[in-house]
């Protein structure tokens, strides 16, 4: 078994006196794809903040390809290679796709030693991601306001593929999302995962989860209430696990 | 609808405010007489300076999504310094450096000083310590006012050295240098909004902050540097006022900031930030003093200036709010 990407090791998080995690502990692997199950309130939206930067544990400790980790900004995240979709969307919506793609990661050339944006090489390499996923936007100079929900999910998907990173995050990533999109969007992750890159999917339909996942993590009251390998389980397992009827299979797995 | 037409037509919304100027100016020429004559339009384009910088700054956080109420007072309390130091009566000190031209540097480096200073002071309040920009900055607007009158004892100071003045009086194809200070501002904080990373940035700050902090950008550096920058901004405004006045009066350039907000939202940007461009706000400015120089010139009671521009900002948001309905059409 190869060295985990990534390992959580007990962390907590406190809102004053309301636990939202209590202690978390669980590992992701290289092009492993993880799912994140749980009920509303369960916690993993705070957790997927903690990994990729958003917000810091208040105990506990992470680490990241078998170092010590802690990001205090999304920046130190993205730096160490860790890229997150959130379930509200990301995009600004009132510039166009190229500027969007490229956010905090412009392509710029030096005139007169200022840095300035090189749009061109910029929408070059926009044209070329989106074609490769199968995503048709008729202009990237269109500002996003004027796309669909489903072109703009498709933009945020295709960004994460694109900069790829070590791990990616994924917070409900296909709410706005038809069947087919959805089959697409299932099938890029499968594509990153193959290609060495963990994968944390935050998800409440389980069908996806057992499409895509090989395992199945369940956070339930702050706290782990299941790790399971996806083929050692069913639906209904993992149902029990998130209302806590069972503790089948619980614990982290060795 | 084949794609030139929705092109053209994208053009045409995108600089609307240049064709209003144009059409305006057109009809004053043919109306108004003695309107049509280049000393005229150097005339516009010469008395909106000082706005026009003023414009700058203030343009700049509001399209990244903030406020700056502090412009107006803060220029004048860059004049003020420029004008205490530099002038020769009233309260002026009269402070002689030689050679002259050194007083040149060194009056813009004290205006742009004070400015950034109090733009600094904005940014840290509403950026570390997480408060309203509207409130932080109308205490700036009043405290600052202020001081101009503390420091100047409601006096004035009077006669400003030569070799400073020498910039208002100096002309370069028909425009005082003054006035190219000003368009040059615009060319190169326009080339900055539009063509650098760190403008992208406002703009997309201004259009989703959480969207920009998750993907990495240093979002509460960047809204410094703008706060800063407009700070300074207002500072060379100031600088501009007392050279175009020859020294500083208590209530130098009161009012002031009305026009400007005036000049920003009739050049196209939003209130709720991320939407503009400084073009527009050029065209605003200039707008405004076309409206001015042909109220002038038909001899009506300036009171009236006031009127027409209330009327101008109401008809740029109902232009607005028109220009997003043809938008949401064409997508």
């Amino acid at each position: 078994m190869s060295e985990p990407l990534l390992v959580l090791d007990n962390v907590a998080k406190n809102y004053g006196a309301i636990q939202a995690l209590r202690g978390i502990s669980f590992s992701i692997r290289r092009g492993e794809v993880v799912a994140l199950l749980g009920d509303n309130g369960a916690g993993k939206s705070t957790l997927v903040k903690i990994i990729a930067g958003g917000l810091e544990p208040t105990s506990g400790r992470m680490l990241f390809e078998g170092k010590e980790f802690l990001a205090r900004s999304p920046a130190e995240a993205k730096a160490a290679g860790i890229e997150t979709v959130y379930q509200d969307l990301s995009l600004c919506t009132n510039v166009d796709v190229v500027a969007n793609f490229f956010m905090g990661r412009e392509i710029t050339r030096k005139v007169l030693g200022v840095p300035v944006l090189d749009e061109r090489a910029m929408e070059a390499v926009v044209a070329k991601a989106l074609a490769n996923a199968g995503t048709r936007i008729p202009s990237l100079r269109t500002k996003v306001e004027h796309l669909s929900g489903g072109q703009r999910q498709a933009i945020e998907l295709n960004r994460f593929v694109h900069w790829g990173g070590k791990l990616v995050l994924l917070d409900e990533p296909f709410a706005a999302l038809g069947v087919e999109q959805t089959r697409r969007g299932l099938d890029m992750i499968r594509q990153v995962a193959s290609q060495g890159i963990g994968v944390v999917i935050i998800t409440h339909i389980m069908q996806q989860a057992f499409q895509v996942a090989d395992r199945i993590v369940v956070i339930r009251q702050g706290v782990v209430a299941g790790d399971v390998a996806r083929n050692k389980t069913s639906p209904d397992a993992v149902i029990n696990m998130i209302t806590g009827e069972t503790l089948a299979g619980a614990g982290p797995a060795s | 609808m084949s794609p030139r037409t929705r092109h053209s037509l994208e053009f045409v919304l995108d600089n609307l405010v240049w064709f209003m100027l144009v059409f305006v100016l057109a009809v004053f020429s043919i109306f108004i007489p003695n309107f049509f004559q280049l000393g005229i339009f150097a005339n516009i384009i010469e008395a909106s300076s000082v706005l026009g910088v003023m414009s700058i700054g203030l343009a700049l956080v509001i399209i990244a999504g903030h406020m700056d109420l502090s412009v107006e007072s803060v220029a004048a309390l860059s004049a003020m310094a420029v004008g205490i130091m530099f002038c020769s009566s009233g309260i002026g000190l009269g402070l002689q450096l030689h050679p002259d031209w050194l007083m040149v540097p060194v009056s813009l480096a004290i205006a742009l000083a004070v400015g950034g200073i109090i733009g600094i002071i904005n940014g840290f309040l509403i950026v570390r310590l997480k408060m309203s920009a509207f409130i932080i900055t109308l205490a700036s607007y009043i405290w600052v006012r202020g001081l101009v009158l503390v420091v100047s004892g409601g006096r004035s100071a009077q006669d400003l050295a030569p070799a400073i003045r020498w910039f208002g009086i100096q002309r370069l194809a028909g425009l005082p240098l003054t006035a190219w200070i000003a368009v040059s501002c615009f060319v190169v904080f326009s080339l900055i909004l539009a063509k650098t990373p760190f403008g992208r940035h406002l703009v997309m700050i201004g259009g989703n902050e959480t969207a920009t902090f998750r993907a990495g950008i240093r979002v509460n550096r960047n809204l410094i540097i703008a706060f800063v920058l407009a700070g300074a901004i207002a500072g060379l405004a100031g600088w501009l006022l007392a050279i175009r006045t020859s020294g500083a009066t208590a209530n130098l350039g009161v009012g002031l900031l009305f026009n400007a907000f005036a000049a920003v939202v009739i050049g196209g940007v939003s209130l709720k930030g991320g939407v503009g461009t400084l073009p527009g706000v050029y065209a605003g400015v200039l707008l405004l003093s076309a409206i001015n120089t042909a109220i002038n010139l038909m001899g009506l009671p300036a009171n009236f200036t006031q009127v027409i521009h209330g009327l101008l900002v109401l008809a740029a948001v109902l232009l607005d709010a028109f220009k997003q309905t043809i938008r949401q059409k064409l997508a």
